[in-house]
This record gives C-alpha cells, sequence and structure tokens, in this order.
C-alpha cells in the first residue's frame, strides 16, 4: 500500500544519528546556558516573571534550550515518521496501534502529574511532555516493530 | 477470520519469503496471516487471490466470531 505522508526510509539513520547525541547533550546539560550562546534575537512575544529591559522586538536569549529543542523535535520526527525499509500495510498498522498508544502513556503521565506536581515543578512537567509524546510513540513502536521482526524467524 | 494462505501456498510450492515477495509485503506479515494474528486489508487479499488464482472467498472466510 501506497503511504505518502511519511519520509524516506534514509531519513531515519539521520533521525538517529542527531536524536542520541541530542538526546545525551540536553540531559548531562539541562538548563546550562553557555556563554557563545547569548544573543539578541527577535521576539514575538516575552513574558518575563520579572521586569526586562529588553526592547519590544527584540530580547537577550540564550539559545542552548532552543537548539536542544528544536534538534529534538526535528530528529524525533524523522526516527517516528521514516518509512521503514519494508514498509508494508502490516506496519502502517502497528504505526496507528503504537500511535494510540502512545498518547494514552503520555496523558497517562500528564493526568497523573497534574494532581500530584504543583507550582514551578508543574511548568516542567509540561515542557518535558512536549517532547516525551514523540520519544515514547518511538520507544513503543521500535518494540513492536522489533517484536513482529522477530515472530517469524522460524517458516513452516 | 479464516484463510487457506498456507493451504494454497503448499499447493503452489511457494515458500513464505516467495510469496511476501510476489505480494510486496514482509515475510512477517505472510506469517502473522497464516497464524490468524492480521486480517489483510482488501487489496492485499485481491492480489493473494490473483496469485494463487482462486477468488477471494475461497482464500478467506469468515467466521461466526466476525459478526459479534
Amino acid at each position: 500500500m501506497k503511504t505518502n505522508y511519511l519520509f524516506p526510509n534514509k531519513f531515519k539513520k539521520v533521525g538517529w544519528i542527531i536524536l542520541i547525541p541530542t538526546l545525551i547533550i540536553g540531559i548531562v546539560f539541562l538548563g546550562a546556558e553557555p556563554e557563545f550562546l547569548d544573543f539578541k534575537i527577535f521576539t514575538l512575544f516575552n513574558d518575563t516573571l520579572f521586569g526586562s529591559k529588553d526592547s519590544r522586538w527584540f530580547s537577550e536569549n540564550n539559545l542552548f534550550d532552543e537548539i536542544i529543542g528544536i534538534s529534538l523535535i526535528v530528529s524525533s520526527m524523522l526516527v517516528a515518521f521514516s518509512k521503514e525499509k519494508e514498509e508494508d500495510e502490516f506496519i502502517t498498522n502497528l504505526r496507528l496501534k503504537s500511535l494510540t498508544r502512545a498518547v494514552y502513556v503520555n496523558y497517562g503521565i500528564l493526568l497523573v502529574s497534574m494532581f500530584t506536581v504543583f507550582g514551578l515543578a508543574f511548568f516542567n512537567v509540561a515542557i518535558f511532555n512536549i517532547f516525551t509524546f514523540l520519544l515514547i510513540f518511538i520507544i513503543i513502536f521500535n518494540f513492536n516493530l522489533w517484536k513482529f521482526k522477530k515472530s517469524a524467524k522460524d517458516e513452516k | 477470520m479464516k484463510n487457506n494462505i498456507k493451504v494454497e501456498r503448499a499447493r503452489n510450492n511457494m515458500t513464505q519469503a516467495d510469496l511476501a515477495e510476489k505480494s510486496q509485503v514482509s515475510r512477517q506479515t505472510i506469517n502473522a496471516m497464516e497464524a490468524g494474528k492480521y486480517v489483510p486489508s482488501t487489496l492485499l487479499s485481491l492480489k493473494l487471490a490473483e496469485i494463487f488464482k482462486v477468488q477471494v472467498n475461497e482464500l478467506f472466510q469468515l467466521e461466526k466470531k466476525d459478526w459479534k
């Protein structure tokens, strides 16, 4: 069956190559603000907690979290939505099932956090939740894929 | 849903890999269908019937539980 809403297979490898180092750097250097990434950049909205001296359209910002965030989203999208080498209708089906399960797990975690985590800590949960959905999907889908590929090792 | 894919495959002297190649799906998908774990799309059913040169309803049969 033709699926035209997925990236070509080779993008999956590219995705993994960006995703793994980004994930490691993002976790190890969580909250880091290296000086060389301080920039004054164009800003559409900026609602800082403390009064800022920034002008309306530009603000001082450290780009570390933006770079990690963008690279995480782009790379996990590539890993999640690239075709498999042998993309057939079973795998399309598996992808759909995994996507549904990932929604359950991701929003399950968010639901539990809603009545157990409060204040600024919940704000952090919400930020992580932006990225966890795709990551959870990748884990579930690849686990199912591995099970499926293992399923027919011995032909009768 | 029941199917006779395995029987037809044996009758035509094909391996799962042969059938997979002909019907443009993976061997695991053929395996899953033979094991009754996967119900193929109309498209794949028609392809399989054409490969075996049988009618679709000779290859696949409804079971009572499919109506529940």
